[in-house]
């Protein structure tokens, strides 16, 4: 077994002592830095698995999520001096206006970043305007929505109508998620997607830029 | 029969006259402010300003009305027939006064005007009552509420909640045990003036009223350690850092106890349900395994439920949002009665299973209309439907008390609150009819 498949069995097994050893060894021994995240990505793909299968539960998503930042923390350096590949595209991410909640969002950006995709992340309570400009200056291929509340939930369909406005919405996919969303809301503010979980809502990020 | 021994036949698990409904016993049974203002204005009671409940949250020390959950005036309770009340209310009945900290001993109130927006075009007042030493001041697109020129919490206008700052995860930082034990514990223990003041109330409903009376949030064990370290940083702790998360346990326990030994031992003779909050679950599961459940909590939620029942006659009651199915068996084993809100739309909690497995020796307490898909959204028939349903499933052989899931939102429709507890009175009388 490599050092890669160390790297990723250690994450799935979330010892962050371990992992974080690995990855330093990855690179003293001159790996690929691209190989390196992707045994971080399969990894956490792998935990994703387990979380659906009921293996696994959000404080080992957590738990993985802090020892996968911490990874990155070892590898940003190498990254920012060469740039290997190209992002798989790039997400303009946020809590809609009104709601502070941002658990959900911050999985969802970590896996989009394991995944290979440049994330802009508006934080909590963003408003309309805010993810209006974020789409003029960054251009993303799509727009992330999440909620908590159902008090909230209606400000999506504001974030979508401004959007229209400002005629930027078919430049963009809309994916929307949070505890209240379901499908058939999505539909009903004129969404492109709901992803159901942090893992869902990241395959059908991946399946909106391969059209 | 009246309310308490209606409430009480039910904890006993046997059919009373009909099954007890509870709405704003607790701060997680009730009614947003700005909803209950719209439905007392359904139900052609005049406009006055509405009183956020003042409760402790998963941090024993705070006080705050910001979850934004209204006081139910005694009129609205006949009205719909409510059987159970908090010995920490402030409305009639009540003894008026309440102590509600070492620092604040008063009964004063201040109105403020609020106003919210949702959307761009839909727009809010609302006039509300709260403790003269809370200041709120407006700013730009959000309130500031403040104590003792402090910032406390905010609300964003588009919000309906306000969100505490002022304690927030003073622990976010701490390297080593020794900082944890250098933490100011003691902070967080009752004190004995408070305690008079709930054995004058408590003793006061228990010989005035025939209500059902429960004492909520006499502590966290989940949620407040989330609330000190950070609510995902306590969650990797469990898993990563275990010998720092047991040694915050230990300290929270040594309070818990403290305060709930105190508690019980004041007030544990008038009260018949005493409720722990924490939220152990998310919409799809819970967020630990069973296996951690059992390391880290079991045996000290035991000790907690152990004592409460040893020292008085009352129920043990626990709030827990989210799907937590898994759990509530080791639950049970703990000593646990009475489980909150039985977030029936949150995976693997279906009503009909929940009964049958556990139906025999858990008293489901809510889980009476779906408050996040059905009771803001649904046409009146629709929901009298649901509730039909779910107290068909829930309201046989006893073990339950009529509540929705969780406090009712804003936005949802009177009509449909309305015909909510219509149904919970006449469809929850026993024998329950095939209907």
């Amino acid at each position: 077994m490599g050092l890669l498949e160390f790297i990723k069995n250690s994450l799935v097994n979330l010892d962050a002592g371990l992992t974080l050893k690995y990855v330093s060894d990855s690179l003293k021994c001159n790996v690929s830095i691209m190989d390196i995240i992707n045994s971080l990505a399969d990894g956490m793909k792998l935990i994703g698995k387990k979380y659906e299968e009921n293996e696994y539960f959000i404080a080992d998503l957590i738990a993985a999520v802090e020892i996968f930042n911490e990874s990155m923390d070892i590898l940003k350096p190498k990254i920012l001096e060469r740039r290997e590949a190209k992002p798989l595209g790039k997400v303009v991410i946020g809590t809609v206006e009104g709601d502070i909640h941002d658990v959900g969002k911050n999985l969802v950006r970590i896996l989009l970043e394991a995944n290979g995709f440049e994330v802009v992340d508006l934080g909590v309570d963003a408003s309309s305007e805010k993810f209006v400009d974020a789409v003029k200056e960054y251009k993303p291929d799509i727009v992330g929505i999440s909620t908590l509340l159902t008090s909230t939930m209606m400000n999506m369909r504001n974030i979508v109508e401004v959007l229209e406005r400002e005629g930027l919405r078919d430049d963009v996919k809309i994916v929307i998620g949070g505890a209240p969303v379901t499908q058939q809301f999505a539909e009903s503010i004129g969404a492109d997607a709901y992803g159901e979980n942090a893992f869902k809502a990241v395959e059908i990020c991946k399946n909106l830029v391969k059209k | 029969m009246n309310s308490r021994e209606r409430l009480l036949t039910a904890l006993r698990h046997e059919e009373a006259d009909r099954i007890p409904i509870d709405l704003g016993s607790t701060d997680v049974s009730g009614m947003n402010c700005l909803v209950y203002r719209g439905f007392r204005r359904f139900l052609g009671l005049p406009d006055k300003p509405i009183r956020p409940m003042v409760t402790s949250g998963s941090d024993p020390s705070l006080l705050t009305f910001y979850n934004m959950v209204a006081e139910v005036e005694k009129e609205v309770l006949d009205m719909l027939c409510i059987d159970v009340i908090s010995i920490n209310r402030t409305l009639e009945p009540t003894l008026g006064d309440r102590r509600l900290s070492k620092a604040f001993i008063n009964n004063r109130w201040r109105v403020v005007e609020l106003g919210f927006k949702q959307w761009y075009w839909r727009e809010w007042d609302l006039t509300i009552e709260i403790p003269d030493y809370i200041d709120i001041v407006e700013s730009g697109d959000r309130y500031i509420a403040s104590l003792g020129g402090r910032e406390h919490a905010i609300a964003p206008k588009r919000s309906f909640y306000f969100n505490s700052r002022r304690f927030s995860t003073p622990l976010k930082n701490v390297k080593s045990i020794d900082d944890i034990k250098n933490f100011n514990w003691d902070f967080y223990k009752i004190s004995d003036m408070v305690l008079e003041d709930l054995r004058r109330r408590a003793e006061y409903l228990y010989k005035n009223t025939d209500y059902g009376l429960i004492y909520f949030r006499i502590g966290s064990i989940h949620a407040w350690p989330q609330d000190l370290r950070g609510w995902s940083q306590w969650l990797a702790d469990l898993r990563l850092r275990k010998a720092l998360a047991e040694a915050v346990l230990d300290h929270v326990m040594d309070v818990v106890m403290y305060n709930t030994k105190k508690i019980i031992d004041t007030i544990g003779c008038y009260v018949q349900v005493v409720g722990l909050a924490d939220d152990l679950g998310t919409e799809e599961s819970p967020q630990i395994s069973v296996q951690m459940f059992r390391d880290m909590y079991k045996h000290r939620y035991e000790e907690i439920f152990t004592y409460i029942k040893r020292y008085s006659k009352a129920y043990t009651f626990l709030h827990s949002d989210g799907a937590i199915y898994p759990l509530i068996r080791e639950l049970i084993n703990t000593g646990l009665d009475i489980l909150n809100p039985i977030q029936i739309s949150a995976k693997s909690m279906e009503a009909e299973k929940l009964k049958k497995e556990f139906g025999e020796q858990l008293t489901f307490w809510g889980g009476g209309a779906d408050t996040q898909h059905i009771l803001p959204f649904r046409k009146q028939e629709e929901t009298v439907e649901h509730v039909k349903k779910l107290i068909k499933i829930f309201a046989p052989r006893g073990g339950y008390v009529y509540a929705p899931v969780h406090n009712i939102q804003p936005n949802t429709p009177p009509e449909n609150i309305a015909a909510m507890f219509r149904t919970a009175y006449n469809h929850g009388k026993y024998p329950i009819l095939d209907i």
